[in-house]
This record gives structure tokens, C-alpha cells and sequence, in this order.
């Protein structure tokens, strides 16, 4: 049952994760534009490319955008998680196991660029497949945050286990 | 979190300080953010226009104009779940904190959202004039939450001390 102490901050949640999709969705016109949808599209944006008459990117370069990401994104992901597990709208294994996923996806995607411009281009993949899960990832936080929102039937939510209700024993 | 799901006297009068510094941080990011878009020139119509011209064959906009609300509506998120949750244990009508955050969660759209209507429609005029006026009614709505929050959090706690 969705903790009934969340229910009065419904409004700032959902103000909260309707900008939570606008980020989500300006960053993957971000990542197309940027640097393309394919591996060889990635690796030719850390690596240069004479083709497209651009340098390889530095190690200042990567830093000022992983910086900010840093903070950022585990700082948006920490709140979010912690707004569902507080309501308790999922249960504690699928909740340990989605924020595991979101985290690595957030970690891959930022080391996976350092990793193509140092180590070797075919993490192209990794920085892919890291984006994709992450936003996929932090989309479906979002639907879960929105749940918190909706009311079940009869005005009542649905009966699932809570997960880290503080004040609450185990 | 816990001071905000068991808003006891106690916890809020211990929790003021605190709230106050970060209310203060709060506005000072509102007024550089307000002093950031007029040194660009972003607070004229015109100048907004110039800013976010697209380039030839840049059919999705410039990228600067993406940056600007990929990193708009990440300080909005936040500023608006802190100063909505900080609403909620303050002693303020419903109504007052409903029409607060309606209105600066609603300007703060038309804000991020007004120059992505040129990408869809671009004869359409007056984007620029109502970026302008979301970025205001937004910044105003969120100093004015600011402000209600700043006088009334933790004033039952105070008062029960008293």
C-alpha cells in the first residue's frame, strides 16, 4: 500500500517528474545529435573523425561534461528513488534490482566515453546500450513516481509490499 | 525526507535554520538565473530570437537551445519538489500552495517548452515574448514560494515553544 504521509506532496512529485521526462527527453536529442545513433557515429565523436573534419576529444573536454553528470544524474536518480520507495509502490527485490540497473547504466555511460577515447573504440557499444538503459530505466521511475499519484480502485491503493518506510518497523 | 513526512514541532523548529540557508540559495539562483538570461540578452524578444537562431539545415534547432532546457528543466524539478515539500509542512492554505505551485510549475512549461514551437511551426510568431513571460511568472511564482516558505516554516513549532 502506497504510504498515505506521501500523499500530500502529490503535486511537487508530479511537477518533479514531468521535468524529469523533459530532461530525459532533451538528453536523448542531445545524445542523437550530438553523437549519433551508431557505434560508428560514437566512436567517430571521441575519437575525431577527418571525414567530418573534427578532433579527438580531450581529456578537459570529457571531464566538463562528466563533471556535471556526475553530480546530476545520481543526484536525480537518488530523489526519484527514494520518492517510489518511500510511497511503496514497488516491491523491496524488483526495487533493489531496478535502482542496481539504473545506477550501473548512469556509471557505464559516463566511463564508457573515457573508456573509448583511452582504452578501446568498441565500448561504443557500452556508452550505447548504457544511454538506452538509463532512459529506459529512468522512464519507467518516472511512470512509477506518476503511479504514486494515480488512486487504485475505490479511491484505495495497491496492496504491495512497502520498501524503506522510515518510522515504519522492517 | 523524515522532517517531511513527520513534521513534528520540534522537528520543524530544528530544521528552520537550515531551510532558511537553502531558501536563501534558492532565490540567489533565481536572481542569476534572471541575471544570466539579460546579460545574453535573452530578456528581449529580439535577443532571444538571435540567440536560438537555428543555423542553415539545423531542422531540430540549434543545440544550445536543448542544453538550455535539458539543464532549465533540471533546476525546475528541483526547485519545484523543494519548495512545493517545504509547503506542504508549512501552516499554508491549500489553496495558496495549490495556486503556487500551479502557477510556477505551469510558467516554467511555457518557459522550456515556447522555443521548441518554432522546430514545429515556425511561421508562428511571439515565442520569443512568451518564453519571456513563462521565465517571469515562473521566477516570480518560485520567489514568491520562497518567500511564503521563508515566513511560515516551523511558525507552529515556534508558536508551541512559546
Amino acid at each position: 500500500m502506497v504510504d498515505p504521509r506521501v500523499r500530500p506532496f502529490r503535486g511537487p512529485i508530479a511537477a518533479f517528474a514531468a521535468m524529469l521526462v523533459i530532461v530525459a527527453g532533451t538528453a536523448a536529442v542531445l545524445f542523437a545529435r550530438k553523437m549519433g545513433l551508431g557505434a560508428a557515429q560514437v566512436e567517430a565523436f571521441y575519437l575525431g573523425s577527418e571525414a567530418a573534419f573534427s578532433r579527438p576529444r580531450s581529456l578537459e573536454g570529457l571531464l566538463e561534461v562528466a563533471v556535471p553528470h556526475l553530480l546530476a544524474v545520481p543526484l536525480a536518480l537518488f530523489v526519484t528513488l527514494h520518492l517510489v520507495a518511500f510511497a511503496g509502490v514497488v516491491r523491496r527485490r524488483p526495487f533493489a534490482l531496478l535502482s542496481g540497473l539504473t545506477f550501473a547504466c548512469a556509471l557505464a555511460g559516463v566511463a564508457a566515453g573515457f573508456g573509448i577515447r583511452f582504452l578501446w573504440p568498441g565500448l561504443a557499444w557500452v556508452k550505447i546500450a548504457a544511454f538506452v538503459g538509463l532512459e529506459a530505466t529512468l522512464l519507467l521511475w518516472c511512470v512509477l513516481l506518476v503511479s504514486v499519484l494515480v488512486p487504485g480502485p475505490n479511491g484505495s491503493r495497491r496492496e504491495e509490499g512497502p520498501v524503506l518506510l522510515p518510522g515504519r518497523p522492517g | 525526507m523524515r522532517l517531511l513526512v513527520q513534521p513534528t514541532p520540534e522537528a520543524l523548529d530544528r530544521a528552520r535554520p537550515p531551510v532558511r540557508i537553502f531558501l536563501a540559495f534558492a532565490v540567489l539562483l533565481l536572481v542569476a538565473a534572471a541575471a544570466h538570461r539579460a546579460s545574453q540578452g535573452a530578456l528581449s524578444p529580439d535577443g532571444l530570437e538571435r540567440l536560438l537562431e537555428a543555423a542553415p539545415g539545423e531542422r531540430l534547432g540549434p543545440l544550445a537551445l536543448w542544453e538550455e532546457v535539458h539543464q532549465g528543466a533540471f533546476l525546475y524539478g528541483f526547485l519545484l519538489l523543494a519548495l512545493g515539500s517545504l509547503l506542504v509542512v508549512s501552516p499554508v492554505s491549500s489553496r495558496v500552495r495549490g495556486a503556487l505551485l500551479a502557477v510556477s510549475t505551469g510558467a516554467a512549461m511555457v518557459d522550456l517548452l515556447a522555443p521548441l514551437v518554432p522546430l514545429v511551426a515556425p511561421s508562428l510568431p511571439g515565442w520569443a515574448a512568451l518564453r519571456i513571460a513563462g521565465f517571469a511568472v515562473a521566477s516570480g511564482a518560485l520567489l514568491a514560494s520562497a518567500a511564503v516558505a521563508w515566513v511560515t516554516f516551523g511558525r507552529t513549532a515556534r508558536r508551541s515553544d512559546g
